[in-house]
């Protein structure tokens, strides 16, 4: 099977990330969009967080304009409501809570009404009739007219100003004219000085839709008739009225709300109780962590109520409670801008894409897959599965391009072939255990590699094998699970031929896949090492150090404690920071993200190297490449035990010789097996500032000695006659590689440039 | 297929094949990726064929179309 063809944009397969129930229960481990504590505790759904977050910045109108929305009297309610939601406020755990309604009487006085008349609409046909002041009864005549339904308010006093004064006793003299004001601009004919008489209703009530009264009006004329407690219909006279004869005010408000719903449903012929939604107060799932929260007071309010700054000052001290606790870690998340439920959207529906862009590739890539999310998480979500489980699905249906990891893929291939070695120690046929030091480790600590297995030979019984290849784990964090299933194959094949060892592994990564890989538990070489004792010339190190833990030790706290008591042996001096153990971050090694998209992996690993003049140790010889890459003194705990330092981070092209390398001399000093190394008959000279450009652009020198090796023997290439610089170009795979150059009489090719691209070109005369 | 030309790179007059001895010449090409197609003009040696892509080429223009295509 071809791993290395490209995918075509003209046809592909198409299958589900996930069934929807599987989507919806990811996505509702999220609680991000849950509305704050004191919005969730308001039965009419007032989102406080917002209206403090105007006043804060002194935008007092649109305050006001939230509280007109959801309440036809507004300072009836900010002066009555008992304010549940301040009850909640998570200020109140650390201090004093939000005063919130201060804070909406400060609106209502320091925000100016919006203008406009709003859009002009049609009245309804069917009509509304409200018997009785109350009020729930007079904010119910407001919601149908605001409704659009004509409306007939009888009652018994003589103007607005008393209306308002007995359903609301405690305004002010001012706040009772402007409330009466907002009344009589409000589109409802009231019949003034009524005899509210059952007469009256048995003679009116013919000619409505919809008919709701004052619950004394009910209670004095249809005794024991009790309205619904959701739908507030009274079952036998029909009236729309409140729950309890005394309602508090946020009560009386919500009841005529619900009401006025009911109402619809009674004019569209439908049951009042049918399609209502959520309705009413609730608690909210977010999570808060309140642990940096600054204790304060409130600022009080004066009988006169807040000016400006003290309002403002007031609502500053609102923490505007939110969950973030996984982006507050995680340097892809902040990059993203997005929530785990958000971008568990985007993702799904970009894997459903047919035929368009599909914009969110490089975000799936750029996941390192750590697992820090589904620990910082209170609900555990797990991001990394939904970007693996989408390369994967994406690999499968042809949708994902082999560019973004195909690099990555063919070193690993190069691991399992040509810098393979997989043999029993000389002098056994079957081995008790097998050295796995991993891809890596090989690429850059090549020495340390050849002490330990040699170590490892010297110290056990029973015989010690080593194979040196890659684990799986890149085919696994690419997606691409046939290559993922060939490792399989040919390491478990390795396995048997040295009679099922006991592996010992050096990486924190090969262990954990290995173990899923065989189903059986895999060792550390860090428990041996505990075990056994330090090898003799082991380095001390007498400098403060920061342990940088393995993302692929996260929750693993034996790992964690073993590396830290070789470190002890080592005389280290451990500095803990915050950010280790289960909390660790990823060096940007991890789910390739580093071959993705550099400038992330580069911040990756500042975010985990903060501390910037201590040195780093670590037990993954990733993390060691990529902090040392990043300038940081960093160094892999083998590399003290062994005292073999590794030096400076090997380039892409070093990597590769050094496992090369390391296979020969191990067979060479090991095996005793002769090895022979072909030279070219042609030298290549790669001045430093070539070498740099190679690394940049992800060409090895291998693909350099290709493309001069092709010309040399004849190929192609184009002359500049000014300059006499060469160019010569070598189509291998899917890339097309382009070298400068010049060529002098001896046969020496200094190199000059290079640069590849991925398109094919031609003449348009070839076929 | 269209007769359209996205790009059109002139011919220097200093650039030879090596191989030929010949100078290269505005050549009617094509760069194909990923199952689509798009007709070109490159410096090419009208006698063996080899077609130059320079490196501001390749590695502007080429590469974001590469990379749209890729995602499509
Ligand atoms: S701190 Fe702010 S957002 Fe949080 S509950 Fe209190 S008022 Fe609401
Ligand atoms: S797996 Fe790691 S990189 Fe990916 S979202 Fe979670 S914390 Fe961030
Ligand atoms: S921690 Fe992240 S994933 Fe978890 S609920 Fe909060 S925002 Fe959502
Ligand atoms: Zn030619």
């Amino acid at each position: 099977m071809d791993h290395f063809k490209e995918r075509s944009t003209r046809d592909y397969f198409q299958k589900k990330l996930y069934s929807l129930e599987g989507l919806l229960e990811r996505e509702n481990r999220c609680i991000y969009e849950e509305p704050a504590f004191c919005h969730a505790a308001c039965p009419l759904g007032l989102d406080a967080k917002k209206l403090i977050g105007f006043a804060e910045k002194g935008n007092f109108s649109e305050a006001r304009a939230m509280l007109e929305h959801i309440a036809p009297f507004p300072r009836i309610l900010v002066y009555g409501c008992e304010a549940p939601c301040e009850k909640v406020c998570r200020m109140n755990e650390v201090g004093e809570g939000i005063d919130i309604p201060a804070l909406e009487r400060a609106a209502m006085n320091l925000g100016s009404p919006k203008t406009g008349r709003g859009m002009l609409k049609f009245k309804k046909k069917q009509k509304a009739a409200v018997f009785g002041s109350d009020l729930f009864s007079l904010s119910l005549a407001a919601e149908l007219a605001r409704k659009s339904y004509p409306v007939s308010f009888y009652v018994s006093q003589a103007d607005a100003v008393s209306l308002i004064k007995d359903c609301a006793p405690f305004l002010s003299k001012d706040d009772l004219a402007k409330e009466a004001t907002r009344l009589e601009a409000m589109d409802i004919k009231i019949i003034y000085s009524c005899k509210l008489t059952k007469e009256l209703f048995e003679s009116e009530k013919e000619d409505f839709d919809i008919i709701a009264a004052a619950r004394s009006f009910l209670n004095a004329y249809f005794p024991g008739d009790i309205p619904d407690s959701r739908t507030l219909l009274s079952p036998v006279s029909k009236l729309l009225s409140s729950q309890n004869s005394d309602p508090g005010v946020l009560e009386a408000v919500f009841d005529a709300r619900r009401a006025g719903v009911s109402a619809d449903r009674i004019a569209q012929g439908l049951d009042p109780g049918s399609s209502r939604g959520e309705e009413g107060a609730r608690e909210s799932r977010l999570f808060t962590d309140m642990s940096e929260a600054v204790p304060s007071k409130r600022v009080p309010e004066p009988q006169e109520g807040y000016t400006r700054e003290a309002a403002m000052e007031e609502a500053a001290r609102c923490i505007r409670c939110k969950c973030e606790e996984c982006i507050k870690h995680c340097v892809f998340l902040q990059e993203t801008g997005k929530y785990p439920r958000l971008l568990t959207r985007e993702i799904y529906n970009n894997v459903d894409i047919i035929m368009g862009d599909h914009l969110m590739n490089k975000t799936i890539n750029s996941c390192s897959l750590c697992g820090q999310c589904t620990f910082t998480c209170p609900n555990g979500y797990d991001m990394a599965e939904i970007c693996r489980d989408a390369r994967e699905n994406m690999v499968s249906t042809t949708k994902m391009a082999l560019a973004y990891h195909e690099f990555a893929l063919l070193d690993m291939l190069f691991s399992n072939d040509e810098a393979f070695l997989a043999k029993p120690q000389s002098g056994y046929e079957e081995c008790k255990y097998v050295f796995f030091p991993g891809c890596q480790a090989g690429a850059i600590a090549p020495e340390a590699v050849f002490k330990a297995y040699s170590d490892l030979t010297g110290r056990l019984e029973g015989g010690v094998g080593l194979i040196n290849g890659c684990c799986g784990a890149i085919a696994k964090w690419a997606g691409r699970t046939a290559i993922y299933e060939e490792c399989e194959e040919l390491l478990k094949s390795e396995l048997k031929k040295l009679g099922k060892p006991k592996i010992i592994a050096a990486c924190p990564t090969c262990k954990k896949t290995l173990e899923e890989m065989i189903g059986a538990e895999v060792k550390g070489i860090w428990d041996i090492l505990n075990e056994k004792g330090l090898p003799e010339g082991a380095l001390e190190y007498d400098r403060p150090l920061i342990m940088h833990d393995s993302c692929s030790a996260r929750g693993d706290s034996e790992m964690q404690t073993a590396i830290r008591k070789l470190a002890d042996s080592l005389g280290c001096t451990l500095k803990e920071v915050p950010y280790n153990g289960d909390m660790t971050e990823c060096c940007g090694y991890g789910g390739l993200v580093s071959y993705v998209n550099k400038d992330l992996a580069s911040k990756m690993a500042q975010s985990c190297t903060k501390d910037e003049d201590v040195p780093y140790i670590s037990y993954c010889m990733a993390c060691r490449d990529r902090f040392a890459r990043e300038g940081r003194e960093s160094m892999h705990v083998l590399e003290l035990v062994y005292a073999a330092p590794a030096g400076n981070p090997p380039d892409i092209s070093e990597k590769r010789k050094n496992r090369l390398n390391l296979k020969r001399k191990l067979l060479e000093e090991v095996w005793n097996e002769e090895v022979i190394v072909v030279n070219p008959e042609y030298k290549i000279v790669i001045p430093e500032d070539v070498s740099e450009i190679l690394d940049e652009r992800m060409i090895l020198e291998e693909d350099v000695y290709d493309v001069i090796g092709a010309y040399h023997a004849g190929g192609s290439a184009v002359c500049d006659e000014k300059s006499g610089l060469l160019t010569s170009s070598l189509r291998k795979g899917n890339v097309t590689f382009w070298l400068n150059f010049t060529e002098d009489e001896t046969g020496v090719y200094t190199i000059k440039g290079a640069y590849s691209h991925r398109m094919k070109v031609r003449t348009r005369y070839e076929v | 297929m269209t007769d359209k030309v996205y790009y059109t790179v002139e011919a220097e007059d200093n650039l030879i094949c090596r191989k030929c001895g010949i100078p290269l010449e505005k050549t009617e090409a094509v760069f194909e990726y990923l199952d689509n197609s798009f007709p070109v003009e490159l410096p090419a040696c009208p006698k063996c064929g080899f077609v130059y892509v320079p490196e501001d080429l390749a590695l502007g223009k080429v590469l974001s179309v590469e990379k749209v295509l890729e995602d499509k």
